[in-house]
């Protein structure tokens, strides 16, 4: 029971997961951006990351319930 | 009053509740903080004040603590202690003993933070104006995305301390490595791992404060109805619809407020026994 129901409570967030991993996305890449001066290449590529892998978290989290 | 006085009376009504009484470097104009050494004195005064609160009533309960047949308010603190234990319980593998405390400090003081939403918008700072001179005062520390972000930081920073423990840092540093594409795609799984470690404390804070922050919203624009628009024989009408959209946003904020605790509190606790298990 345990082990079933601390992932299933993930499921609270799922709806905040896929925009908080692209705004994380975003933010990292503008982090890496502004030290390495090279607006705004990792800014778009973290940001895409970001966004492919809220997919792929939402979709894993709701993959479980079915 | 012309439509656009009006207008402009009601941005600055709404501005003004949500503006922190910021001390030190804020800007003299909007008041909002200006740079990293401004302090929401209000902020600090009320998460304060009600942890102190918290503290207090438990130190009191504690010594006054009854066996057999206990009052009604050791009753309701045993219920919601019981409530949050099962969950840890349920959630957590194995055993730490901060866990469950962590979570019922977290639950109780949010929601506690969270309450300050419930108390009419205009009476706290009515009175801070009238009898402190205090021209701007935020109840609801829960509103303030500093608060939000504070806690969600301090969890998140408990995430990577049990993390290392658990896994130690060369385990730590592999789940960044191998995961989610395996060996071919380190890289890739380094920014994504990182990505997905940082939307943990940004879901947090970001989430409980944008449902306080839109409900403190609700409550003020309710607040409007009756303060700008009731003006001689309209009063009849717009007073008792704000009191009764008010009464009605209360009861389904109560369920708001509390939800947005028990949320940060259950996530709390999954982040922290997801940091405890050797699989990510």
């Amino acid at each position: 029971m345990s082990e079933q129901k601390g992932p299933g409570l993930l499921l609270i967030g799922v709806g905040t997961m896929l925009t908080s991993m692209t705004v994380a996305g975003f933010g990292l890449g503008l982090f890496v951006d502004y030290w390495l001066d090279t607006q705004p290449l990792f800014m778009l590529i973290f940001g895409g990351l970001g966004i492919v892998g809220g997919i792929i978290k939402v979709h894993g989290l709701l993959s479980k319930l079915g | 009053m012309s439509g656009s006085s009006s207008g402009n009376e009601t941005v600055e009504y709404i501005q003004h509740h949500l503006t922190n009484l910021c001390v030190g470097d804020c800007d003299p104009v909007t008041h909002k903080a200006a740079g990293f050494w401004a302090l929401h004195l209000d902020t600090v005064f009320f998460s304060v004040a009600l942890g102190v609160l918290m503290i207090v009533v438990s130190a009191r309960l504690g010594r006054n603590l009854v066996t057999g047949t206990p009052g009604g308010f050791q009753n309701f603190v045993e219920m919601i202690i019981d409530f949050v234990s099962g969950q840890v319980k349920d959630t957590f593998p194995g055993h730490n003993p901060m866990i469950a405390p962590l979570a019922l400090t977290i639950f109780v003081w949010v929601w506690l933070m969270n309450f300050m939403d419930l108390i009419p918008v205009d009476l706290l700072p009515l009175i801070a104006s009238g009898v402190l001179g205090i021209e701007y005062l935020k109840v609801v520390p829960t509103t303030d995305l500093n608060t939000t972000m504070a806690m969600s930081l301090t969890v998140f920073a408990l995430i990577i301390y049990y993390n290392i423990k658990v896994k130690g840092v060369g385990g730590y540093l592999k789940m960044f490595v191998f995961h989610p594409f395996g060996k071919f795609f380190i890289p890739v799984n380094i920014v994504m791992s990182t990505i997905e470690e940082l939307a943990k404390p940004l879901s947090l804070g970001l989430r409980l404060f944008g449902n306080l922050f839109a409900g403190e919203l609700v409550f003020l624009l309710i607040a409007l109805i009756g303060g700008t628009m009731a003006v001689g024989l309209g009063a009849l009408i717009w007073f008792p619809l704000q009191v009764v959209l008010d009464l009605g946003w209360l009861i389904f904020h109560l369920l708001v407020i509390t939800l947005q605790a028990f949320i940060f509190m259950v996530l709390t606790i999954v982040y922290l026994a997801m940091a405890h298990t050797e699989d990510h």
